[in-house]
């Protein structure tokens, strides 16, 4: 039986660096602090020391202890990473409150350690949280259709509200480059619609919501800082989130709106885009038809489209 | 001894760029010297920071100033990272490229927080290999800076200082002096400022950070949240005379002030340049702490040590 690897440390060796940073950084970001990290089995496997010994790891000074220094830096890892989520999710934030939303992140940031060189990628799995922590989730799952509509949906599209428009902002846009104008569009010989395709803009998100979340999250930014704002009752909401000059823009569409652009933003023709919208429009063949028009003018002046391919 | 900060500019005094003065610069087009960014910020921005970063890299000198790159980790060295921020290098034509002597994260992990190592034969090799192989990536200046440190490993065989200057000297890279974090780190540790900054090799000094910190009384934290303390701009003023002067950069990263006020702070640094004063010997007791913010409590998310970089989306 091959003998196991001292871990222990002593006064006169140090273990290799790839050891002392792999115990580091699991004691600074144990979620009950350096005591309970020194101890655990993740930090144990890596470096036999117990709380007592710690100084035989890291030196105290004369004011303070090696547990307090250490403190320092398991302190600072989850308040830094909540601070920036609370940044990338406010309005969600001063929806829970401080302490709610900050308990919300802590357990975040256990089940989705950053993996990335940027902050900018934090959040990228906390409406996913939100949602496999939800508390109704196991009864969500054993009902075969429509899972209850509840507090966490509101928390769940908040989230992914905050999320698109934090994404949106910074990622590619349509600044720089040609968009289709109504004209373009109008120059386009009837039968050739059927069959085109459109490329919509790369900052273009399409999110499809159980509550009305935006026009929540426009009365909260207008609200003082004191002023509550009542909490929406669930409604089904469908949003395009896109960007212009450089400010993130959201417009309300209809869910015959919503599966049009969607069928369109997944490549297919505008004959199946039109027949997806269709399906849920209430209204008949020619209505429709009139709408498409006035829906492709608007769209086209928001610069939702770059190309026709 | 070779050419002063390594033969690059001494591009003056600077400031570190930061999201809440985007408008007041667009607007003004301040008489700074030029401006530090944070490579993080802009290096995958396709949106507003990325814009305003390319105007102000017409009008200004740029140099790009890292929080990720962690060159002490054991963990590979990132290669995406690293091909990302030698393409906006490529775009921002930055004077130099710098980081931090630190590890952020290892098993994959990113703690986003500037983690000290220790001084010790077998850090110094892998730092120096691995600042080669970055140096021969980016094909550009680089620079790294010593950070503000809370723990001291009992492991160490060598002072910061000493551990500073072989990794310059041996992979050729330039240093920032941060005189701040010099402070800082030996406040907590007991030890001389001074000193530090009379050993470490003045010629491959390219550049000066200067910041303000937060005193908890039995040690300091650098939260880049207030002015220059006294203390640090007597360091500065030595480090000032040993280099002959090179390219100065005040950070403000939490609490940020109006862009004039974080400018002044700067600018300040001129009186201490002009001073042929005799030394003034620095230390580290409290009661030097005049002007820094002090601290019995961490009821506040200001005690949070930098770095915290984050832009806000504007929303219509």
């Amino acid at each position: 039986m091959k003998p196991k690897a001292d871990l222990s440390i002593s006064h006169d060796d140090m273990p290799p660096l790839a050891a002392v940073q792999r115990w580091f950084q699991s004691v600074v970001s144990h979620p009950d602090g350096v005591d309970a990290g020194i101890e655990s089995d993740d930090a144990q496997a890596i470096v036999r020391l117990t709380r007592d010994e710690l100084e035989l790891m890291i030196t105290r000074s004369s004011k303070v202890s090696a547990r307090d220094r250490i403190s320092i830096y398991a302190n600072a890892y989850y308040a830094r990473l909540i601070e920036c989520l609370g940044e990338s999710f406010p309005i969600l934030k001063r929806t829970l409150g401080e302490d709610v939303f900050n308990g919300f992140a802590f357990g975040y940031l256990q089940e989705y350690p950053s993996r990335s060189y940027t902050l900018g990628r934090l959040g990228d799995h906390f409406p996913r949280y939100l949602d496999e922590t939800r508390p109704d989730r196991d009864e969500a799952n054993l009902a075969d259709s429509n899972p209850a509509v509840d507090w966490p949906d509101f928390l769940i599209d908040l989230a992914t509200l905050e999320w698109t428009i934090d994404q949106v902002f910074d990622g590619l846009g349509i600044e720089s480059s040609q968009t289709l104008q109504m004209e373009d569009l109008i120059d386009i010989a009837p039968e050739r619609w059927p069959q085109m395709r459109l490329t919509v803009a790369p900052c273009l998100r399409l999110l499809r919501l159980h509550y009305p979340v935006n026009e929540y999250y426009s009365a909260v930014r207008k609200a003082g800082d004191d002023v509550e704002v009542e909490t929406p009752g669930p409604q089904e909401c469908f949003l395009v989130v896109t960007r212009r000059d450089f400010i993130v823009r959201r417009h309300e569409i209809t869910a015959a709106q919503y599966e049009l652009l969607q069928s369109l933003a997944q490549g297919h023709p505008v004959e199946t885009a039109i027949a997806a919208a269709a399906q849920v429009s209430d209204l008949d063949d020619s209505a429709l038809a009139m709408q498409l028009r006035q829906w492709f003018a608007i769209w086209a002046r928001s610069q939702f489209f770059v190309a026709i391919k | 001894m070779g050419l002063p900060r390594l033969g690059h500019a001494n591009l003056g005094l600077g400031v570190g760029l930061r999201s809440a003065h985007f408008p007041h610069i667009l607007e003004k087009w301040p008489a700074v010297d030029w401006f530090e960014v944070i490579s993080e910020n802009f290096m995958d921005s396709h949106g507003r920071p990325r814009h305003v970063l390319n105007q102000i890299a017409e009008r200004y000198p740029i140099v790009m100033h890292g929080v990720s790159l962690s060159i002490g980790s054991t963990d590979p060295l990132d290669r995406d990272y690293l091909k990302r921020l030698k393409s906006l290098a490529q775009e921002v034509k930055p004077a130099w490229i710098s980081d931090h002597i630190c590890w952020t994260g290892v098993a994959s992990r990113n703690t986003h927080d500037l983690l000290p190592v220790p001084f010790t034969e077998q850090t110094l090799r892998h730092v120096i290999e691995r600042v080669r192989h970055v140096q021969d990536v980016l094909e550009r200046p680089f620079v790294l800076e010593n950070p503000s440190s809370y723990v001291q490993f009992r492991g160490s065989t060598m002072s910061e200082w000493e551990f500073v200057t072989r990794l310059a000297e041996e992979s050729g890279c330039g240093l920032l002096l941060d005189v701040n974090n010099v402070y800082v780190s030996s406040f907590n540790h007991e030890m001389d400022p001074a000193e530090f900054i009379r050993s470490i090799p003045h010629d491959r000094i390219v550049q000066f950070h200067l910041a303000g910190h937060t005193n908890y009384v039995t040690h300091l934290i650098d939260t880049h949240d207030n002015h220059v303390i006294d203390p640090v701009w007597e360091l500065y003023r030595q480090a000032h005379q040993l280099t002959g002067g090179v390219s100065t950069l005040l950070e403000w990263d939490a609490n940020i002030p109006p862009f004039e006020v974080v400018h002044n702070e700067v600018l300040k640094a001129k009186q201490f340049m002009s001073q042929r004063l005799p030394a003034v010997a620095v230390t580290t007791e409290l009661g030097n702490e005049v002007g820094s913010t002090v601290s019995h409590g961490r009821e506040d998310a200001a005690w949070v040590p930098h770095p915290l970089h984050r832009v806000a989306a504007e929303v219509e």
